[in-house]
């Protein structure tokens, strides 16, 4: 299928290139997905990442300001591009609550194939492999998620992430996300590994302006498992600068990490339950790539 | 066998040792004879013959009864030559384990310096001839002046650089030791070299250093210079003053205000050509995937649009305005864009840009 897929992506060029192709999308994220983006070597980055709460629906509206008097959750991140091709991060989110809170991630990500016409290489790709990981408190309620009970390794929780893009034209991008997560310990009615597919665009209007659309279609809805979990879709803003990048965004996701966002996401967009989010990137170049 | 065989045949053995240790001293003898003819061969050959062209023009300088630059050199370490060319285009020093700190973790020189010629005249200096030169030979066109040559020159941070260093280059300006220190420190934004960063540096500057061939003198000048047993004073003085003009001593550098709209072409009749290649080798050598700075521009056609959709305006995105006055260092940015001063880039190669920026946005 992957094949198939990466065939029909390869099959369709507007525009040719002899060089590397970057900035398919301007910052290491899409919306709630990685981008192929990397740091490039020995860059910094800071991130703050935010999402709040219900714009409409029940819990929205007039009387939470359209959800500006929640915070659905809150990342920070440190994240460092060690090589050119190679960076991670470590963040810390206070998590949507069903039933993370206190998450802490860390991930490496490699942008393994870049996209460059001369070499042939229709796609670039990369691979993010994170490790999750709550501090919350155990639950002592036996028929809760939260319920770590001593146990370790019921805190954590894994995905894997391959991101392949092909940029058509200055303008124009897209990416498919295939991901894996796995969480070591869910309710009966839950699954502890689910597999997604995602599918981003991004158009930009200037060198500093664009929208992004991204959309995760989960593989493993059935009847009687999962019967509540919805797919998340977002609409981005982008704005950069020099040195900083804004997205600004709704979606119907409440939290950050592939580990909430698809495999723990329960809002439904037509029932008002999607939200304004925004992130904000700054650079800092320490050393010279 | 008899005793007297016996003695026969021992007399026979010591007469062949004897024969055999006369040779052996005979080939030792012989080979000191070599050895020593070899060295007889040394001492009879004094001379080495230096060819006019290969004569340094610091030497010439010197037996033209000129003055000996502030950081004369007699002669070039090698070694040392290699490690300032290292620290020239890397950073840094590293040898196995050992790495040596960064002089700046931002900028290295051959950011803004390149480091050979760049012109094909050595006494010209107009950003036309570069350009030209430049072109024909694929070179980057930088905003500092090349290191090759440098260290025949006498003045550094000329005319309008004071209006941005003010004293911090007082020194600097005569003296190549003090320039390299403020540039390593403030026009890098990193730290003062070390002793032995400096003098592999200026090793580096002295193996670079400009021979007669390289500068604009006949080849009868030349031959003159080389003996200048043959002159008298009055000779010597005319031949240093053709000399000391035949080479840039101190390339000018005149900052130049944002072009007034009114005198913008905005790129109207500008030569695509050329825009393309200071495109290329000018802003694209930093830019170029973010490599020195965190503004990406490549050549697409959102690149030229930032830069149309800017062209009226006086802001950091208006070409008129960055070429000639970059960017500043700020807090949490160290990288900042050094200014092109107008003996680096002509108003005409900005419109030259300009038009190419026009092509690019249309595309």
């Amino acid at each position: 299928m992957k094949k198939i897929i990466l065939v029909l992506i390869a099959s369709i060029s507007l525009t040719s290139w002899g060089q590397d192709i970057t900035e398919t999308f301007n910052s290491t994220r899409i919306i709630n997905s990685h981008s192929p983006e990397v740091l490039g070597a020995k860059t910094w980055e800071y991130r703050i990442e935010h999402r709040f709460g219900d714009m409409a629906g029940d819990l929205g509206g007039v009387q939470s300001a359209f959800g500006f008097d929640q915070a659905a959750d809150i990342r920070m991140a440190f994240e460092y591009g060690f090589t050119k091709k190679w960076m991670l991060g470590l963040g810390r989110s206070k998590g949507i609550g069903a039933p993370y809170t206190s998450l802490i991630d860390g991930f490496v990500k490699g942008k393994l194939l870049t996209q460059n016409k001369e070499k042939g290489m229709p796609i670039s790709l990369a691979y993010i492999g994170t490790t999750y990981l709550t501090y919350m408190k155990s639950v002592n309620d036996p028929n809760s998620a939260a319920n770590y009970d001593g146990n370790f390794l019921r805190r954590m929780a894994f995905s894997n992430q391959v991101v392949i893009s092909r940029k058509f034209s200055d303008r124009f991008t897209m990416a498919l996300m295939p991901t894996l997560t796995h969480r070591n310990y869910v309710l009966y009615n839950d699954l502890n590994t689910v597999g997604a597919v995602g599918i981003a665009v991004n158009y930009k209007f200037t060198k500093s302006f664009g929208v992004i659309v991204e959309y995760f279609q989960s593989l493993n809805f059935e009847e009687e498992i999962r019967p509540n979990f919805t797919n998340s879709l977002a609409f981005g803003f982008e704005f950069v600068t020099n040195g900083h990048n804004f997205h600004i965004n709704l979606t119907n996701a409440r939290g950050f990490g592939d580990v909430q966002y698809i495999a723990l996401n329960q809002s439904d967009w037509a029932k008002g339950q999607f939200r304004l989010g925004f992130s904000i990137s700054r650079n800092f170049k320490i050393r010279r790539k | 066998m008899d005793t007297c065989t016996s003695l026969f045949f021992l007399s026979l053995v010591l007469k062949i040792l004897n024969m055999t240790k006369a040779f052996g001293v005979l080939f030792l003898l012989g080979i000191f004879f070599l050895l020593s003819l070899q060295k007889q061969d040394g001492k009879i050959a004094p001379y080495k013959v230096i060819l006019a062209e290969e004569m340094t023009v610091e030497d010439a300088i010197i037996a033209l009864g000129g003055q000996k630059s502030s950081h004369h050199i007699q002669n070039v370490d090698q070694q040392k030559a290699l490690i300032g060319k290292e620290l020239i285009e890397k950073g840094r020093r590293k040898k196995g384990l050992f790495k040596s700190k960064l002089i700046s973790p931002y900028f290295v020189c051959t950011d803004c310096h390149n480091l050979g010629r760049e012109f094909e005249q050595s006494n010209e200096q107009s950003p036309e001839k570069r350009l030209e030169y430049a072109q024909k030979n694929k070179l980057p066109f930088l905003p500092g002046s090349t290191f090759w040559g440098i260290y025949n020159r006498r003045a550094f941070y000329n005319d309008d650089y004071v209006k941005k260093y003010g004293d911090l280059i007082t020194k600097a300006k005569s003296s190549l030791e003090e320039s390299v220190q403020v540039c390593a420190k403030y026009c890098s934004a990193g730290r003062h070299l070390k002793d032995w960063e400096l003098e592999s540096i200026m090793h580096y500057f002295k193996a670079n250093e400009l021979k007669l061939k390289d500068v604009e003198l006949t080849e009868e000048q030349r031959e003159r210079i080389r003996l200048p047993q043959a002159l008298n004073s009055d000779e010597k003085k005319d031949l240093l003053n053709v000399l000391e003009s035949s080479f840039v001593r101190g390339f000018s550098a005149h900052f130049d205000v944002t072009m007034p709209r009114e005198n913008r072409k905005y790129g109207v009749g500008g030569n695509i050509e050329k825009g393309k290649f200071i495109y290329e080798n000018a802003c694209l050598y930093c830019h170029k995937d973010g490599r020195v700075t965190f503004l990406k521009l490549d050549n697409d056609v959102l690149s030229g649009r930032m830069f149309v959709h800017h062209m009226e305006g006086y802001e950091d995105r208006t070409l008129y305005q960055i070429t000639r006055y970059g960017t500043y260092t700020m807090p949490g940015r160290n990288q900042y864009m050094p200014r092109y001063t107008k003996e680096k880039m002509s108003d005409q190669q900005i419109e030259d840009l300009m038009a190419y920026l026009r092509q690019l946005a249309q595309k």
